[in-house]
């Protein structure tokens, strides 16, 4: 915020206290409906839940693949699917889950949601973009889809040269499906941040900035920053394909090493896309049960922008046995550990936040302790990818398969449920059962634990990723493993049968049920269509729990700004005056 | 931060979650910012991809250059800073209420944008003729190099994106000619003259840039 | 709509053309055959310089808020780093050793 803009701010403003409503007559639900009134909406809160819905949509498919893909596994040769189809789905397994499930997951879904009203605004800057962003998305998706379709996809996610340039199936189309997607997840960035920067409510400082916001700022910045750089390399993938111009190609001149680099220039950013949202859920999480002002507030917001900074510079610990120079090599290894200073400052922060905090053991708060876990075990592990001669040995294992997935699924994943969780009653306006919720958390903590650890051991012990077949010592690991992926996916149906039943018969959830300060609570439960009928005003941090709830729930007095309903005039009555900055 | 509590100026235009004009314009010209960043590491790959390779084979780039013409790539330079100058100064005309002179300027621009296409199709048509094509089927033989179809690989597609470039920004010229002859625009609101004149400006920045990697190389 | 800041008929002609005398500055110092690397960094320097008057006056950064500015340099950073870490592996790789 500009200085000269603060001082001309410095006046006295009329607030009055609005109480949320308790059982809100008119929501965004309810205001306008219909199948036409979502499709072309451009409210932020229907768009998050479309995407919400498409995302887990994927999401079961991808986990569906992921299933098959074990079940494959039981045994050391071919169980009942070929060896072409495994291929096909382990490539598809890690695309829809990268790209159409994970990075939109928290900012697209959830943060599309709860950002604004953290913000104290009635839509993001460009509503339109939104609805845009989404239908992108969609038709990214179903390009995908018409590429499996049409010839499948056997390169693995990573569509690495000159394999992907040289082998049949639909991977020009699959390439144009991804750079759609990208175009998607670019328009969110660029929405976000400027949301951010100009859609603030008064007094909302930058040091009053929740830290959720602060997470997808820093995942914005990595969006507009490294996505167009995947376009680009993927449609120079589909012009080798077409023209054979000859840039990745080796037959041709080309350098497929080349490739990479501009293949992970993005995609090692894109993986703290996906985690660092992850992050802000942790610590509004944290903060809300254990009613305690968040430990160390500014280490714990500049440690993600330092992580998306930082996660530009090791791009190429991918890349150690794939003949890049040395010296490359040592250089990016050296910048890998960096990561780990930001990543344990936070881990750090959020144990102390705990420290004699009371705390109120619910279903998001126990699904942030599987995260603090498993992410744990993800980050030292990649600690251990990080330093070179680990690496050469364990480069393209299990090893490798488990430390990610510790980091996505056990990091990212449980994150993004704590974080439903938490928003549930939010979004809905209803409570889910508790009880179930917390079996279904500890289900998915003990499955997911079954399915991967044994891979850090076959990893160690030289099983590579991506093979059909093995050699039989590696036969009890792979079972206990399709076990443990039974478990996991039981787990996650659970989660949705008991999430989807509450929106039926759930208890009606009030506008605050977890007592938290952050301002999308101060409103009720659903939302109203514009979010708030006065203009907020913040003259507290976030997580300022040592002051009453009141001092939360302040806006200006005559306000209303075409959106105000009369009748809510009449339930406050208690104007005061503050000195607003 | 916007300064919620003044809500004089309110156009026909504003939209019903701004406070005001001034933060919807600044806003939107922010967004508009942060797609030019996306933008330039969008370019940047490619001019990424040139670099490595002009450092690896440099005597084919001196080379291949020859076969570029660098008066009609001069030319095609004067046109498009010509251009944005004209758009400069429809934005100017807008602050300072001239209504007409937006339509003028704009209309300016298109021609001039126009005459850019013209002079970049004569361009790769002449290439074409003489068998130098992107990719496999580049069929040349007036240069001795076996890589040399690289570097034509690299200026089709940089040009070629340039291109679409223009193109695009050809389709949002029309679109604000037809809303300025419309009186759309006027010094209270004029914020899609504004953002697209940063566009436009950016791709200007980026043919600065491929004409001398491009046509001045010896 | 107080702040904006409208540029004089001066300045806009003014730049447009210096950017004209660079150009064919530019080309000039082409057909002059300085000896390599001078050719392609007075080449690069006058682009640069060009880009900079294009970015200052037509695109209003000379005035504007500064944040706006930032985004532009650090794209450039960011693409910096992208092509400097990726020289860093192309210009320093040992030449493939041959079979054993």
């Amino acid at each position: 915020m500009e200085t000269a803009e603060a001082s001309s701010n410095l006046k006295k403003i009329q607030v009055q206290r609005f109480k949320p409503e308790s059982d809100p007559d008119e929501t965004y639900l309810t205001e306008e409906t219909g199948i036409w009134s979502w499709l072309t909406t451009v409210d932020h809160k229907k768009i998050g839940i479309m995407y919400l819905a498409s995302i887990t949509f994927f999401f079961f498919i991808g986990g569906l693949m992921a299933l098959l893909l074990r079940t494959e596994l039981w045994t050391p040769a071919k169980t009942f699917i070929e060896a072409n189809t495994y291929n096909q789905l382990f490539t598809l397994h890690g695309s829809i889950m990268i790209f159409l499930f994970l990075v939109p997951s928290v900012p697209a879904a959830l943060g599309n949601f709860i950002l604004p009203m953290q913000l104290g605004a009635k839509d993001v800057a460009f509503p339109r973009l939104n609805l845009l962003s989404y239908y992108l998305y969609l038709a990214g998706a179903g390009i995908a889809v018409f590429a499996i379709l049409n010839g499948g996809i056997d390169t693995g996610w990573t569509f690495y040269t000159p394999y992907s340039t040289s082998t049949g199936g639909a991977v020009t189309t699959m390439t144009f499906g991804v750079f759609v997607i990208g175009f998607s997840s670019i328009l969110t960035g660029v929405n976000f941040i400027t949301t951010i920067h100009k859609m603030r409510a008064p007094g909302l400082t930058w040091d009053k900035l929740p830290l959720f916001c602060w997470g997808l700022y820093a995942t914005s910045i990595i969006q507009i920053l490294a996505t167009p750089v995947l376009a680009i390399t993927l449609a120079l993938v589909a012009m080798e394909r077409i023209l054979g111009i000859g840039i990745f190609d080796p037959a041709l001149g080309g350098d497929p090493v080349l490739y990479q680099h501009f293949f992970w220039f993005y995609s090692h950013p894109a993986v703290y896309i996906m985690i660092v949202p992850g992050f802000g859920v942790v610590s509004e999480v944290i903060t809300t049960f254990s009613r305690k002002h968040i430990f160390g507030y500014w280490a714990i917001a500049l440690s993600s922008l330092a992580i998306a900074f930082i996660g530009f510079l090791v791009w190429g610990h991918h890349m150690f046995v794939s003949g890049q120079a040395a010296l490359a090599s040592m250089v990016f290894s050296f910048l890998t550990f960096l990561v780990g200073i930001p990543t344990g400052i936070k881990m750090f922060n959020w144990t102390a936040t705990l420290y004699k905090g009371s705390i109120d053991l619910k279903s998001p708060l126990l699904y942030i302790f599987g995260f603090f876990f498993l992410f744990l075990v993800g980050g030292l592990t990649g600690i251990v990818l990080a330093s070179i001669a680990l690496d050469v040995h364990l480069h393209d294992t299990y090893y490798v398969v488990a430390h990610f997935h510790f980091v996505m699924v056990g990091g990212m994943v449980m994150a993004f449920l704590a974080g439903l969780h938490y928003w549930w009653p939010k979004i809905t306006g209803k409570m889910y059962n508790e009880i179930l919720a917390k079996i279904a958390c500890a289900i998915i903590f003990i499955g997911f634990n079954v399915t991967f650890l044994p891979q850090f051991v076959m990893g160690s012990q030289g099983m590579p990723r991506r093979y059909f077949n093995y050699i039989e010592q590696f036969q009890p690991f792979h079972q206990v493993s399709t076990i443990g992926s039974y478990i996991l996916g039981f787990g996650f149906v659970m989660v949705f049968y008991y999430l989807v039943k509450s929106i039926f018969r759930g208890e009606k959830a009030p506008a605050n049920p977890w007592g938290s300060r952050s301002l999308e609570w101060q409103v009720a439960s659903p939302p109203p269509l514009h979010n708030f009928h006065h203009t907020p005003v913040i003259v507290n941090g976030p997580y300022d729990y040592h002051k009453p709830m009141d001092e939360f729930q302040l806006g200006l007095a005559e306000s209303g700004n075409g959106h105000g309903h009369e009748s809510d005039a009449e339930l406050h009555t208690d104007g005061k005056s503050i000195e607003a900055e | 931060m916007a300064n919620h509590s003044s809500s004089t100026s309110h156009s026909r235009f504003l939209q019903h979650h701004f406070v005001d004009a001034e933060q919807q314009f600044d806003a939107a010209k922010m967004g508009m910012w942060i797609f030019l960043v996306t933008e330039i590491l969008f370019f940047g790959g490619l001019f990424a991809a040139y670099i490595v390779y002009r450092m690896l084979y440099p005597e084919l780039f001196s080379m291949a250059a020859e076969e570029l013409n660098v008066l009609w790539g001069t030319v095609n330079t004067v046109v498009l800073i010509g251009s944005s100058l004209t758009v400069a100064m429809a934005i100017k005309s807008a602050q300072k209420n001239q209504v007409k002179n937006i339509a003028i300027n704009l209309g300016i621009t298109l021609l001039l944008a126009c005459i850019f296409m013209v002079i970049k199709y004569f361009e790769w048509e002449h290439k074409f003729h003489l068998g130098i094509f992107p990719g496999e089927a580049y069929s040349f033989e007036g240069i001795d190099h076996p890589k040399a179809s690289i570097f034509f690989s690299l200026y089709y597609l940089m040009t070629g994106l340039h291109g679409i470039h223009v193109l695009i920004g050809m389709g949002l010229m029309i679109w604000l000619l037809k809303r300025s002859l419309q009186g759309d625009f006027n010094s209270e609101y004029y914020t899609p003259v504004e953002i697209t004149g940063l566009y436009w400006h950016l791709v200007d920045i980026i043919w600065i840039f491929l004409y001398p990697l491009f046509y001045l190389i010896h | 709509m107080s702040e904006h800041h409208i540029s004089t008929d001066k300045t806009l002609l003014g730049v447009g053309g210096a950017l004209l005398v660079l150009t064919i500055l530019t080309a000039v110092v082409h057909y002059a055959h300085l000896p390599q690397p001078w050719s392609i960094i007075a080449a690069m320097f006058i682009a640069v310089l060009k880009a900079s008057l294009v970015a200052m006056f037509f695109m209003n950064l000379f005035w504007d808020k500064r944040f706006n500015a930032m985004l532009l340099v650090s794209s450039v950073v960011f693409f910096l780093l992208l092509i400097g870490f990726t020289l860093l592996d192309t210009l320093f790789r040992l030449p493939p050793t041959p079979a054993f």
